[in-house]
């Protein structure tokens, strides 16, 4: 007892306690991430006698191949999302940047704008008449629909109009004072003082539409189009990539639903595990934004 | 001479109202566009005369929602589930928020944030995926079960663990994002504190309840009055992406009714926009609840 309190000096309990339950914690989260990329890395025959081992008991690269082979669904899904991500984030972050910059000015009606905008936050047509507008418009299984509906957040803006209003009012001045219109102290005066609230949401938007599943599930029904979140839906529950009417080699091979699945897993969120430990500085600082001053 | 003022102001700002024209372009068509729709509300939909077409029926499709035993029990899923969601979901952003404070060592803590909040940044698809592997029949926790002669649960198919798994499942992916804010509060406490607290001889324990968890005090209530805001909502991600035939009728909070009616049955548009309509208005009125007290509470209000 003595010896253990020597080793760890300073350490009282609620250290100690707090220590092993966030690793606890930690681990509850990594297992099943660990577990799902052994087993897409696993035989079905390994599988099969050992489904819960630290390293896969037969390595193979075999799901991830038969993925790539068999569904030509994951290449057109990646297409899918990635031209929405990047047109939905280059068009929203946009829109949404401007308008903020404008929220953050003083102009006649600005009131009246506002409240314009702020009342789509609380209220809307709801489920059906939105649909049924995006059918009426042709905007059903396009791209274009996906990137639209969730174009913009209102949300977003004014967290972004808060941030642009601690621009010091003086650069501003000084700028119109040298004549530059509104336009040009936009490009540049807000535009490179705010860069990191721009970065975070710009961020904010990517994921956003990296994970959107929702709409484009509703709206991509003719399967010519995709999303990579409802093409791992598919994987999932068995819709996509199940059907055993492969090759006779793959036959012989004995197909591995389970690795397919989890190959599928970890094609969708490899992106963001590349990505956010490097960023997560900016991803943190999101929500800090958007917190009330407490 | 004011009307000419006026003129200018407005000319002066030109470049203003062409920053915010393509957002209300979109807020017009696709914000305000559909809102007519909820007339529908009050009508029976009928698809060759269109939602201006339809006959008006007045409140009946209000009067449905209560005599129909699934929409009702739709009601009473979506309020259980979000009460339950404050008791075993709220207060954990706080815990991992203190015990991430007093975790020593900078690289760990670091490393443990690190994991803690990534899940946030995943869809409730990859989640669900991966927790539906992990918690198979077949799955990694069921062989250990198993190997410890426990025996297998089937955990998505049981109706009684459905709901406790949605708590457990939403605290794994989402504790690490909600402690953030809380830490940012403990880091604005002022240290003098903490330092004059040792020096009486508080142990940790008692600097925690004296004198963290008071300086959060108010983020913790704007955080709770929001949570309550958002009653009506009880999860549609995860427990679309999580729900099964056999949990179906535990599962089936508002959101889901809702989904199932507009796009699984034959649509009655009419009932559906009136439920719809009934979860928003009571969002609405909750949230702007929520506005009142936190004026009330702080002097700020988040919206105006």
């Amino acid at each position: 007892m003595r010896k253990i309190k020597i080793r760890r000096k300073r350490w009282d309990g609620v250290q100690i306690v707090s220590t092993v339950l966030l690793l606890f914690f930690t681990v509850i989260i990594l297992i099943p991430f660990w577990n799902a990329v052994v087993i897409s890395l696993e035989t079905a025959r390994a599988y099969s006698l050992h489904p819960f081992s630290f390293l896969p008991m037969e390595f193979t690269l075999d799901n991830y191949k038969e993925m790539f082979e068999k569904g030509d669904g994951l290449l057109l899904a990646y297409q899918g999302t990635l031209i929405t991500t990047i047109f939905g984030t280059v068009a929203g972050m946009t829109i949404s940047v401007l308008a903020a910059f404008a929220f953050s000015r003083q102009f006649p009606g600005k009131k009246l704008f506002f409240r314009v905008m702020l009342f789509t936050m609380f209220f809307g047509g709801g489920l059906v008449p939105t649909y049924l507008l995006y059918r009426n418009l042709g905007l059903l299984n396009t791209y274009a629909g996906v990137i639209i509906v969730s174009l913009v957040s209102v949300y977003n803006i004014i967290i972004m109009k808060n941030g642009f209003e601690g621009t010091p009012m003086e650069l501003q001045e000084a700028a119109m004072i040298d004549g530059a219109n509104d336009l040009v102290i936009f490009g540049r005066v807000m535009l490179p003082l705010q860069k990191p609230i721009i970065a975070t949401f710009t961020l904010f938007s990517m994921v956003g539409y990296w994970n959107n599943w929702y709409w484009p599930m509703l709206m991509l029904t003719k399967g010519n189009k995709n999303v990579l979140q409802l093409f791992l839906r598919g994987v999932v529950n068995g819709t996509i990539l199940n059907n055993t009417s492969g090759t006779s080699m793959a036959a012989e091979q004995q197909q591995f639903p389970q690795g397919i699945k989890m190959a599928s897993v970890f094609m969708v969120m490899l992106p963001i595990m590349l990505v956010y430990p490097f960023l997560q500085k900016y991803f943190t600082k999101g929500i800090l934004l958007g917190a009330v001053k407490a | 001479m004011k009307k000419k003022n006026l003129t200018q102001e407005i000319w002066k700002a030109r470049y203003l109202y062409l920053c915010l024209l393509p957002l209300f372009v979109w807020l017009i068509i696709f914000q305000y566009g559909p809102m007519y729709g909820v007339i529908l509300a009050f009508k029976k939909y009928n698809a060759r005369l269109g939602i201006l077409g339809s006959e008006w029926v007045g409140l009946s499709n209000f009067k449905r929602i209560f005599i129909t035993p699934i929409a009702k029990q739709a009601i009473i899923n979506t309020l259980q589930i979000s009460v339950s969601r404050l008791i075993w979901e709220f207060p954990m952003g706080i815990v991992v928020a203190i015990l991430l404070t007093e975790m020593p060592g900078k690289k760990g803590k670091k490393v443990v944030q690190t994991v803690l909040t990534f899940p946030h940044f995943l869809s409730w698809v990859v989640v669900a995926s991966i927790l539906r592997n992990f918690l198979a029949t077949d799955g990694a926790i069921n062989v250990l079960l198993d190997s410890l002669r426990i025996g297998k649960v089937n955990f998505l198919g049981n109706e009684a663990l459905f709901r406790p798994l949605l708590y457990a499942t939403a605290n794994w992916k989402e504790m690490g994002w909600s402690a953030i804010i809380y830490m940012a509060a403990i880091a604005g406490i002022d240290p003098s504190l903490y330092e004059a607290a040792e020096c009486d001889g508080a142990s940790r324990l008692q600097r925690i309840w004296h004198i963290t968890l008071p300086g959060i005090r108010t983020t913790i209530a704007i955080m709770f009055i929001l949570a309550v805001g958002g009653i009506m909502s009880a999860g549609f991600d995860q427990i679309f992406n999580l729900n099964n035939a056999m949990v179906e009728n535990t599962a089936r909070i508002l959101d889901i009714y809702v989904y199932d009616l507009t796009f699984r049955s034959v649509p009655d548009y009419g009932f559906t926009t009136a439920v719809g309509m009934f979860t928003a208005v009571i969002n609405l009125v909750m949230l702007l609840g929520a506005n009142q007290v936190v004026y009330r509470l702080t002097g700020e209000k988040m919206f105006r």
